[in-house]
């Protein structure tokens, strides 16, 4: 990459070197490509072997010596089956309106206590935030217990979708994120909104969130995954088939067609495939969002 | 600053300290007192002071959790070096290299249940993994991956690793690109070899990340369930081979009933990663004393 940096002296042969150069640099991009490739198809073997046996009809092998990885005659009969089956439309359904419903509430809740933490003083904040922070390290499997009777007695909202939303409406990590993306915004633009006689609310509204979006497309893509892939406390949550989300769904019909592999297939397939939809389209938010999170 | 106590900064925090407290803090308390009590999660719990401690420690398949969920631990080194390398392979200015970035990030967002049923598959006695090794003929008889004691905790580790593998590349490319072009040109006219450059200009610009990555891994390591969930198909593995904290835990409290083991438990749970995380965050400040 950066050899046109030491060649400031005059060297003989200056043609033959750049033809050797050349063909080094040739040699490396092939040596690149070849790892990357490599890494990229031990990525995606598994999922691709997934849609293929996906795909197989009773009668072409998943096992076979030599392999056999194509399907000789394609058929859909194994969607067909799993959607017979399971209420894969209601999982469908279920995931979204857990996962919106977190998102919007979690980033709305989490982006108003991150604004008075980055630009107010008042009394109690630096302890408030350092026992957030504390709070980071509690394994959430710690909290299922008490979750579990709070479900049950207090708020009776067990096997219903607002199980999984409540719990999860405020998270420090996106509190602390947030607070960052706060921090970076100049005070000036606060005091000028102020001497104009705005409230705290109508410049946090108006002029902060505008300001701090790319940090609120990060939040909110780190809650809609964390909250799409979820699996531990719904599965405790919603015993009810109709009331499952997909990877609880997931887990239910690989216990009815535990045999039955391209049955199985074809659940993973339903469930990836509308989560791959959506990063298609938001692949460089995706990108960009999870990596911006570190440096928050 | 004005004396009068002003509400405004409470007022915007009251419903994410509310979910918080309700949520978090309330059941560490509720947790602490549970875990000295006989609780089957239904009916109401009855006092019976240390027994549950005294109990776990004398549990065989505690011990075998908590060396477990230890020998779990190692994704966590693994990872940091395969991720480093995995980064330093794609911040290279190659046409389509963004595609690659793109498909080593699909199994990050795929999700661990859908991922581990699928590895469930590549590695049952009929699945892709014996058809590779016995058509190449580097078996003469299928392994049963899946019933094997030994190979429950690597398998499960491997899953983990290769599920966080675009995750923590983002991270660790994300690190290399702040780092300034000049050092490694000055590594260069100090006539560094491409190993020495990243050595000496990449890994001590990386430490932010490094240190990122060590406690968020850890601690998902020292979380992991549902690798082993969906491996095991539910159940841990043959003798218990699989079982780490988490999965003895949520097995004791909700397939078993007995809550109050799995609340104490849960204590040693906390313990742990709070020691876990003292450790980490000091070996931080040393670092950044360092710097």
């Amino acid at each position: 990459m950066n050899q046109t940096h030491t060649a400031a002296r005059p060297q003989p042969n200056v043609a033959a070197r750049n033809a050797a150069r050349k063909r080094r640099q040739i040699t490396e991009t092939i040596f690149w490509y070849a790892l990357l490739l490599f890494i990229a198809a031990i990525t995606i073997l598994p999922l691709a072997w997934t849609l293929l046996t996906s795909l197989k009809g009773p009668n072409d092998a998943i096992f076979a010596v030599p392999l056999q990885l194509l399907p000789k005659d394609p058929t859909l009969d194994n969607y067909a089956r799993v959607w017979k089956q399971l209420p894969v439309a209601n999982f469908f359904i279920n995931s979204i309106i857990v996962s919106v419903a977190t998102t919007t509430l979690n980033v709305l809740f989490t982006a108003l206590a991150a604004y008075p933490f980055a630009k107010m003083k008042f009394w109690g904040r630096d302890v408030i935030f350092y026992l957030l922070l504390a709070t980071f390290i509690v394994p959430p499997q710690l909290t299922y217990i008490p979750g579990f009777v709070l479900a049950r007695n207090v708020f009776q909202y067990y096997d219903t979708l607002l199980a999984l939303i409540f719990p999860n409406l405020a998270t420090v990590f996106n509190i602390f994120l947030l607070r960052q993306a706060f921090k970076s915004v100049p005070n000036d633009l606060i005091d000028a909104a102020k001497i104009d006689g705005a409230s705290e609310l109508r410049i946090w509204w108006q002029i902060l969130l505008p300001v701090i979006r790319p940090s609120l497309a990060t939040a909110a893509i780190i809650t809609f995954v964390t909250s799409w892939n979820d699996f531990l406390w719904p599965s405790l949550m919603l015993p009810t088939m109709v009331n499952k989300t997909l990877p609880v769904g997931l887990a239910a019909l690989q216990g009815m067609f535990a045999s039955d592999l391209r049955a199985t297939a074809a659940g993973i397939v339903m469930t990836i495939i509308p989560i791959l939809i959506l990063f298609i389209f938001l692949q460089r938010q995706f990108v960009r969002g999870m990596t911006g999170a570190v440096k928050g | 600053m004005t004396k009068k106590l002003n509400l405004t900064p409470y007022l915007f925090l009251a419903p994410a300290l509310l979910v918080i407290g309700v949520f978090i803090l309330y059941p560490i308390f509720a947790v602490v007192y549970y875990s000295f009590t006989d609780f089957n999660i239904v009916t109401p719990p009855v006092w019976t002071g240390l027994k549950n401690y005294t109990q776990l420690f004398q549990d065989d398949v505690f011990w075998l959790a908590l060396r477990n969920s230890f020998i779990y631990l190692l994704v966590t080194p693994i990872l940091i070096i395969l991720c480093i390398l995995l980064a330093i392979a794609v911040n290279r200015k190659l046409p389509g290299i963004n595609a690659f970035r793109a498909i080593y990030y699909v199994p990050v967002i795929s999700g661990s249940i859908a991922v581990g049923y699928a590895w469930r598959m590549l590695f049952d006695t009929n699945g892709l993994i014996n058809g590779v090794l016995l058509s190449a003929g580097l078996l003469q008889e299928p392994i049963q991956w899946l019933a094997e004691p030994a190979l429950t905790l690597p398998l499960a580790m491997s899953l983990t690793i290769w599920l966080g593998l675009g995750f923590y590349m983002m991270i660790f490319l994300a690190g290399l690109q702040n780092i300034p072009e000049e050092l490694y040109d000055a590594a260069l006219i100090d006539g560094c070899n491409a190993f020495q450059k990243h050595w000496n200009v990449s890994l001590p610009g990386l430490r932010p990340q490094i240190v990122f990555v060590a406690v968020i891994s850890s601690l998902a390591a020292i979380e992991v369930f549902n690798e082993i969930y969906t491996l095991t198909g539910g159940l841990g593995g043959i003798l218990n081979s699989g079982v780490t904290m988490v999965f003895y835990l949520w097995k004791q409290a909700f397939r078993l009933q007995h809550a109050g083991y799995a609340s104490a438990l849960a204590i040693v749970l906390l313990v742990i990663t709070l020691l876990f995380s003292v450790f980490n965050i000091r070996s931080l400040e040393r670092g950044s004393e360092q710097d």
